[in-house]
């Protein structure tokens, strides 16, 4: 299948006098699976409209390849059936009315694929997704994981030029999910077709993407690989949306190399890892990943041990959580055992530091 | 980068035919609803009929109606009909709806059956039915007056608004039912567990969750019984009794000089009036969303024991709804196959098929049959198609202006049968072509299609709202363009609604009198029309065999709906 980078360049869509995308623009390189995501309402799902055609920027630029799609400026707007792509809905969107052979036949024969090369190629992508001899089926008569895959295999089947994904997976339960993420995966690779996906969830984006851009209203935060967004997020926003679960305040004092000695607010030294340059005397944000923090019971350990007290704890089957209290700020830990003293220290491995620039 | 080059080419600019049918639907919908509707303004600002070259502006007319004190005395007539009209259909439906639905009744099944039955019967059939049995000489009358007991006089306006309040019942009755059968009863649960014995959750909690269904009921049979013409033109005529539709009716069509601007100012005064109505109507619901209170799953209500009360209550409803529905019903028939109704004679001895005879025999009277079947048929088809590209073009399209689309669908409902014909006589005799059309069939459709564009709007509409709009966009973005997503996603689902729109609607079109009255010519005459026409002559017979007629084929058409379409009916008006 071919496959075409994607390009968006300053798309904006205003509602009335209301941003819901502000001066958008990235990059999909050929057959990557790129990520939008963000909290509801943040405009990855406008973005993802405007791409499909389902919604018309009011400013930009959108094209695959050569393909263009969205000119604002220069008064180019296809209608969606003239795009030539693939979307799978939210709510799988299977017509009622039509089984799934009839589904999958329905776009194949609006771009000219009938007869027995239709059959062939509805019959290959059943098969693709697991889904082989279902083609007599209607929609009613299929579970949620089936349904889902009857929505992948029409979105796939007329070969478009790009893959979209409205949260495809948010209406299946929790089990189901994690398998059909890896089997998604897994199905957008053998095409080898560009994708792009929406969804809130960060595990989601993190376990499926090659690129992930990080939105909140209407503006593009960061757009990086998931690692780069998990360990170098740009901003506090990012960081708190990514998995990091509390903030300290302290100054950079000393920087050598990659690592950075930090003051905290109360006095204590630590030393952080960082690939940024950073000036001295800087203000930072400290970001913690709490479930890299440790809970430490002998005293061999002394560099990057705080004291910390704590207020409230939960028993959670596997461990225990913490929220405990220090002179630089409030945090969540957790333990495998009760705690049997109301003062802790903790360990802060440098990896579980993330230094962020205050603004 | 190639981009900047090469943008406009893959566009080429495509027919925007999916905006052509759009805004071709709009003005089509505009113009239909106008059409009728300015020949009325415009005459009750002019001095000579519309017809006439010279004509001047002139406001006498509203000062002439105004000063005149029939009309007033007409008005008052009119306002303590409809309000008691309301309130005892009320009362009457809100009871029986909350016998059949929360208690342990006996037969609660049957009692909702017959009390279902005034839908499917035209208004004029009930009013001769009632005559029929409850007139001064009628059946049940002579009865009770042989054994010596007082009686009543049915020419009244205690009689009128009996009967109406009866018709309209069954609107309050099917709103409240609709409402109770979709409240928590967890609502009800809780208020057990805080400790109120059955009855007093049925007055403090049962009853005020219904209050939006009795708040639209109000002011649905409030707006009715303003405009219907039949039970007061039946019942009230020989007592010289007069509501706003019969005066209407009268200075029309009964009066030897016809004053064209006193008919123009006293339709206005109506129109104004149900607008106000259906104004307060829309404000009122929107303030009674706080009532709503569908979780989403079905709760089998929990039934209140009537005890000892169980079959008084019973003999008291059974009596009741054999009073209203059955007996009217049951005279119909017995006029219809004997040459006079009587207590005093066995009507097996008497059968003769006479009625139905004169019918079949006499040209006009056959060709109103035909006639009704027809524009049920064919007008209820094209209606109803017209109506689902409304629906449609309304909540599923980029029309810019659809949400006036929707308004202007609604607001025939201000426009009273009567009125509705009166404008499409003038509108045929004024617009130039459209003379030679006036006294066809056709001219009634296109009437009777403006007249009930709202019923039918509002029934599709809510199926339209119920597809998900994803289901939409997926045909879109698989490549279908907007003609081809209802083509082949939206009324293939939709058909189920369609059917039961149509049924609706083609039981609707045959029960159409009022529309008629002005509008029909020889030769285009309607079951309602010859029904009055024979009711003017005295001829309760011919009368009754009709009235047969049209329930039989009503019967028929739901009978068919129901177990070869496979059609559910339950969204009547």
């Amino acid at each position: 299948m071919k496959s075409n980078e994607l390009v968006i360049e300053n798309i904006s869509k205003h509602f009335g006098g209301v941003a819901a995308v502000n001066n958008v623009t990235l990059r999909v390189e050929p057959g990557q699976f790129t990520s939008l995501l963000g909290p509801s309402g943040c405009g990855k799902t406008t973005t993802l409209n405007c791409i499909a055609g389902l919604e018309m920027p009011t400013d930009g630029v959108i094209r695959i390849g050569d393909f263009v799609l969205n000119d604002v400026r220069r008064g180019v707007m296809l209608p969606p059936e003239q795009r030539e792509l693939g979307m799978v809905f939210q709510s799988y969107a299977l017509w009622p009315h039509m089984t799934v052979y009839d589904n999958l036949n329905f776009g194949l024969g609006l771009r000219k694929i009938k007869g027995e090369a239709a059959k062939k190629r509805i019959t290959e992508t059943l098969e693709l997704v697991g889904l082989g001899g279902f083609e007599k089926r209607y929609p009613f008569q299929l579970s949620g994981g089936q349904q889902q895959r009857v929505a992948l295999a029409r979105a796939v089947c007329a070969e478009p030029r790009l893959l979209l994904l409205d949260e495809p997976l948010s209406n299946l339960d929790a089990k189901v999910r994690e398998h059909a993420r890896l089997w998604l995966r897994e199905v957008q690779k053998r095409v080898g077709i560009t994708t792009v996906y929406v969804t809130h969830d960060q595990a989601e984006a993190l376990a499926m993407s090659d690129m992930i851009a990080v939105m909140s209203n209407g503006s593009l935060l960061q757009y990086a690989s998931p690692t780069d967004v998990y360990e170098r997020p740009i901003n506090r926003f990012v960081a708190d949306f990514i998995g990091a679960t509390a903030f300290l305040e302290g100054t950079i004092t000393a920087v050598n190399g990659d690592q950075a000695k930090v003051l905290l607010k109360g006095g204590q030294t630590i030393t952080a890892q960082t690939n940024t340059r950073w000036r001295d005397e800087k203000e930072v944000a400290i970001a913690i990943r709490s479930e890299r923090v440790q809970v430490v019971t002998d005293s061999s350990k002394t560099d990057n041990v705080i004291a910390a007290r704590i207020t409230s704890s939960t028993y959670l089957g596997s461990k225990w959580q913490h929220i405990v209290e220090t002179d630089a700020g409030s945090l969540k830990v957790e333990s495998l055992d009760a705690a049997n003293d109301s003062i802790l220290k903790l360990y802060l491995p440098p990896s579980a530091i993330i230094l962020i620039p205050n603004s | 980068m190639a981009t900047s080059s090469r943008p406009l080419t893959s566009s080429a600019p495509s027919i925007p035919i999916d905006k052509i049918v759009q805004w071709g639907i709009f003005i089509l919908t505009i113009l239909l609803v106008i059409f009728p509707s300015w020949p009325i303004f415009y005459q009750s600002v002019m001095d000579a009929p519309l017809y006439e070259q010279t004509r001047q502006f002139t406001l006498d007319n509203f000062s002439r109606v105004l000063s005149d004190s029939e009309f007033w005395g007409v008005l008052g007539t009119t306002v303590v009909y409809a309000l008691f009209t309301t309130i005892i259909s009320l009362a009457t439906g809100a009871a029986l709806a909350l016998l059949i639905i929360r208690t342990d009744m006996p037969a609660r099944g049957y009692f909702s059956l017959l009390i279902n039955i005034p839908f499917y019967v035209s208004p004029l059939i009930l009013a001769f039915g009632w005559s029929v049995i409850f007139g001064p000489q009628g059946f049940f009358t002579i009865l009770i007056r042989n054994i010596g007991l007082p009686t009543w006089d049915l020419y009244t306006l205690g009689g009128l608004i009996a009967v109406t309040a009866m018709y309209y019942m069954p609107y309050t009755y099917l709103y409240c039912t609709a409402s109770l059968s979709l409240s928590d009863s967890q609502l009800e649960d809780a208020a057990r567990i805080a400790g109120a014995n059955p009855l007093s959750v049925l007055f403090n909690v049962t009853v005020p969750l219904m209050r939006p269904a009795i708040t639209y009921s109000a002011l649905l049979t409030l707006v009715s019984s303003i405009e219907i013409l039949s039970i007061p033109l039946v019942l009230g005529t020989p007592a010289n009794l007069n509501v706003l539709a019969t005066y209407l009716y009268k200075i029309g069509i009964v009066g030897v000089k016809t004053d064209y601007g006193s008919i123009a100012v006293v339709s206005i005064f109506i129109v104004l009036l149900v607008t106000a109505l259906v104004a307060l109507q829309n404000i009122l619901m929107s303030q009674e969303k706080r009532f709503v209170t569908v979780s989403g799953k079905a709760t089998r209500p929990r039934q209140l024991l009537l005890g000892v009360w169980k079959w008084p209550i019973f003999t008291v409803a059974a009596t009741a709804v054999f009073i209203i529905i059955v007996l009217p019903l049951f005279g119909i028939l017995l006029q219809a196959i004997t040459p006079f109704v009587s207590p005093f004679i066995n009507p097996l001895t008497i059968l003769t098929t006479e009625n139905f005879d004169i019918i079949f025999r006499t040209e006009p009277y056959r060709l109103s049959v035909i006639n009704s079947v027809m524009i049920a048929v064919v007008g209820g088809a094209v209606g109803v198609v017209f109506m689902a590209v409304v629906a449609v073009v309304a909540y599923r399209s980029s029309l810019p202006t659809r949400g006036a689309l929707r308004y202007v669908a609604l607001y025939p409902r201000a426009f009273p049968g009567l009125i509705v014909g009166i404008g499409f006589l003038w509108a045929f005799l004024l617009v130039p072509g459209f003379g030679s059309i006036r006294n066809t069939l056709f001219a009634l459709t296109l009437a009777f299609i403006m007249r009930h564009l709202p019923l039918g709007f509002s029934s599709i509409s809510p199926s339209v709202l119920r597809i998900s709009e994803e289901l939409d966009r997926a045909a879109r973005v698989a490549g279908a363009n907007w003609l081809g997503v209802i083509r082949h996603i939206l009324i293939p689902i939709l058909r189920p609604a369609l059917l039961s729109a149509y049924i609706i609607l083609a039981i609707t079109f045959l029960k159409e009198y009022s529309v008629a009255l002005f509008l029909f010519a020889p030769g285009s005459q309607v079951i309602g029309t010859t029904m009055i026409e024979l009711w003017r002559q005295g001829s309760s017979g011919p009368i009754a065999a009709l009235a047969t007629i049209q329930m039989v084929i009503i019967f028929a058409l739901i009978a068919i709906s129901r177990w070869v379409l496979g059609v559910k009916l339950n969204e009547v008006e």
